[in-house]
């Protein structure tokens, strides 16, 4: 696998603050990479160090083989980028932002008539082509933010936070969007704070905190750094102490909470857990209604790495 | 690349309401204003002939500029005459004052000096003549030291002093600092308020300038991030951008031009050719201006809208858009504020293509706006240079 982005020793101040921290990692050509961090972890500044839109006091890029420059034309042809904050012309219909942006990519006029309708087709704007920004819901705009990012179909798409403040289907239509862009084949880095966009759409994660990776790999492999097997949660009503107390000394069991007439069991690493648990219920007649067994999230793996969710 | 971005510059431009509002709509509102308010004015004012005194010590009767000056400004024949003048003691044009039966008086001991109890149209009027006829006073001393100078390098002892002064007259004629247009009909001291109105529009322009330089830098705006990471040049775009804005703004001023003209009647003299370089010119240094403010402060569209639209007003206010005593003063005492002033700059060039013969002060103050514009560009290509922030 060819590395499309290599960041080496990244390190970005903002006068005392470190925002991003001797940062490094490599982007494979075709993942879609997902930077998952709270609030103010360092995500759009590593992507604007990136980009050469920040200066950086050290670290080295290299996109494409080749080092990023700010006049490195032959590298940013390729690149698109929608950023956090939505950037469209409020005086420009759909059609006209879409058309405006692609053209600094794309000169043959034809040829950009034909991206920008696919690009509209993409992220579903084929109705709202001559609506003008103000028109648009929230949804609809971010859509638009995306479609002038990438309507020149970039070899190597930045998405810092696309979804923020979209319902959830609009957020559908936008993932469902991203991977079509994937699959023809090109290179993604994905930044959010949603831990369930990282879910669906990322090959690889890099999760950030405080300007530094705290973990990094596949889904799997993250979530694999978790030390809980599962999180088990049993609706009993009225249930005595006593069967608490004994299910706390059950093998692997972390930590046993009953509120609301929910019991809450988290497991450490082990097999069998919800087993026996059902074993004990049904040998003790206790009643209950529902029970949930959930596997570790990437938000378990960032609470246990540093004490906080992933979102306030 | 630079087409299409112009395109799409100017297409903005125009459809953005607050920048079309600024530019194009709210000089030609100001200036009907001016025109509801000045016309009243005018019609009372016109049929007025100012009440003076004169004191009639000897520095008067020997300065035959001055004796002169007035003497033509007074007289009956003139249907255009701007005075009716006293001469009178000291004492006595005292008195008038105090019972209000003149303006003011003039009083010429080593320097002229205007003494008036108010400041009004008609004071102002007076100060301003006094002022124009000492200038001329000084560039006919000037010319006599120098004319007699030549004669003495020529070993000429024998000097016929009356000759030098006929030359001297001869060439004061044709001087720009002629007064012989000094009267009630030319002085349209509304006129000046029209010229800042124009100046105005020109300055406003910088409005246009500024929009171009913040849609197009990273660490301004966030279009100015997403054109930052296409493959183009910053050089060719912001370029590209500032002539849309340049455009749209030349639009705005000829269209002003067009309603003061046909509709408010002012007049700009008989040099339209002129009046097309000052206004190009003038709408250049304005765009400069506001290029220059987008690169310097790093705020939104809307501070720095209001940075020039200030810059802007306060500017016309010192060259005369409130009433040209302000204009007057300022030229009086601290010229250098002026001098250094675009919108002066802009008012004394149409002022000076109005009342002048001769087009030494328009071309100055072509120069200074031309100088202002390059200056405002170099401080901003200094900035502009820059292809990374610190922070966006
Ligand atoms: N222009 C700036 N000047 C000073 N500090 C800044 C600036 N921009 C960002 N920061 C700080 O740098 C840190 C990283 O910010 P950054 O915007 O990269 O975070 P982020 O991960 O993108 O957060 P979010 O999820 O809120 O977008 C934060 O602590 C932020 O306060
Ligand atoms: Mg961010």
């Amino acid at each position: 696998m060819k590395n499309v982005i290599e960041v080496k020793n990244l390190t970005k101040e903002y006068k005392e603050l470190k925002a991003v921290d001797n940062l490094s990692f490599a982007v494979q050509e075709g993942e879609i990479l997902g930077l998952l961090g709270p609030n103010g972890s360092g995500k759009s500044t590593t992507i604007n160090c990136i980009l050469s839109l920040l200066n950086f006091s050290e670290g080295s890029i290299k996109i494409f083989g080749k080092e990023m420059k700010p006049d490195a034309y032959d590298i940013k042809k390729d690149i698109g980028v929608v950023f956090q904050d939505v950037a469209v012309f409020e005086e420009l219909s759909v059609y006209d932002n879409i058309d405006y942006f692609c053209g600094l990519y794309i000169k043959d006029k034809r040829v950009r008539k034909k991206y920008v309708e696919e690009a509209i087709q993409l992220v579903g704007l084929e109705e709202f082509k001559n609506f003008f920004p103000k028109k648009l819901s929230g949804g609809l705009l971010r859509r638009l933010n995306i479609a002038c990012g990438i309507a020149h179909k970039p070899k190597l798409i930045f998405l810092d936070e696309p979804t923020v403040a979209v319902d959830p289907q609009s957020r559908n239509n936008i993932l469902d969007g991203i991977k079509m862009l994937r699959d023809r084949g090109a290179t993604i880095i994905y930044t959010t704070h949603y831990m369930e966009e990282v879910e669906i759409l990322c090959d690889r994660v890099i999760i950030l905190d405080k300007g530094k990776i705290i973990a990094s790999g596949t889904n799997a492999e993250v979530k694999a750094l978790a030390s809980i097997e599962e999180k088990v949660s049993v609706e009993a009503i009225d249930l005595d102490k006593k069967y608490i107390d004994e299910i706390k000394k059950f093998k692997n069991v972390d930590e046993v909470i009953y509120n609301n007439n929910i019991l809450f069991i988290r497991y450490k690493k082990g097999k069998n857990n919800l087993d026996t648990l059902l074993d004990y219920l049904k040998e003790e007649h206790i009643k209950y209604n529902k029970i949930y067994s959930e596997r570790p999230t990437l938000n378990d793996v960032f609470l246990e790495l540093t004490g906080k969710e992933l979102r306030d | 690349m630079f087409i299409h971005n112009f395109k799409y510059a100017l297409k903005t431009l125009f459809r953005n309401k607050m920048l079309i509002f600024w530019t194009f709509a709210f000089p030609i509102i100001l200036g009907t204003f001016f025109n509801m308010a000045f016309s009243d004015i005018e019609k009372s004012e016109k049929l007025d002939i100012i009440d003076i005194a004169i004191v009639e010590t000897d520095e008067f009767k020997n300065n035959e500029i001055f004796k002169e000056s007035f003497k033509e400004l007074s007289n009956k024949k003139n249907k255009d005459r701007l005075f009716n003048t006293k001469y009178v003691e000291e004492s006595e044009a005292k008195e008038l004052l105090k019972s209000n039966k003149i303006t003011g008086y003039l009083l010429l001991k080593d320097t002229p000096k205007v003494v008036v109890t108010t400041s009004g149209i008609n004071e102002t009027i007076l100060k301003y003549v006094t002022e124009e006829i000492k200038q001329t006073e000084k560039i006919v001393e000037n010319l006599a030291q120098s004319e007699i100078k030549k004669e003495v390098e020529k070993k000429n002892y024998n000097i016929d002093y009356d000759q030098i002064y006929n030359k001297v007259l001869e060439i004061t004629k044709d001087s720009d600092a002629n007064i012989k247009n000094i009267t009630s009909h030319n002085l349209s001291y509304t006129m000046i308020e029209f010229y800042t109105l124009i100046a105005m529009a020109c300055l406003y322009g910088g409005i246009l300038g500024m929009v171009a330089i913040n849609q197009n830098l990273a660490n301004m705006s966030s279009n100015g991030k997403r054109v930052s990471v296409a493959p183009t040049s910053k050089g060719k775009l912001i370029l590209s951008s500032v002539l849309a804005s340049y455009i749209t703004q030349l639009i705005g001023i000829f269209l002003l031009f067009i309603y003061t003209i046909f509709a408010l009647k002012v007049d700009y003299g008989n040099n339209l050719a002129l009046v097309i370089l000052l206004a190009t010119v003038g709408s250049f240094a304005g765009l400069s201006l506001g290029v220059a403010v987008a690169c310097l402060f790093k705020a939104n569209d809307n501070v720095k809208t209001g940075i020039v639209i200030s810059i802007t007003m306060f500017g016309c206010f010192l060259s005369g858009m409130m009433g040209i005593t302000m204009k007057y003063i300022i030229d009086k005492n601290i010229p250098i504020i002026n001098k250094l002033n675009p919108a002066n700059m802009i008012t004394d060039g149409f002022y000076s293509l109005y009342y002048y013969d001769t087009l030494d002060r328009f071309y100055f103050n072509v120069v200074s706006l031309l100088i202002f514009a390059f200056l405002m560009i170099a401080i901003s290509m200094f900035s502009l240079r820059r292809q990374k922030y610190d922070s966006i």
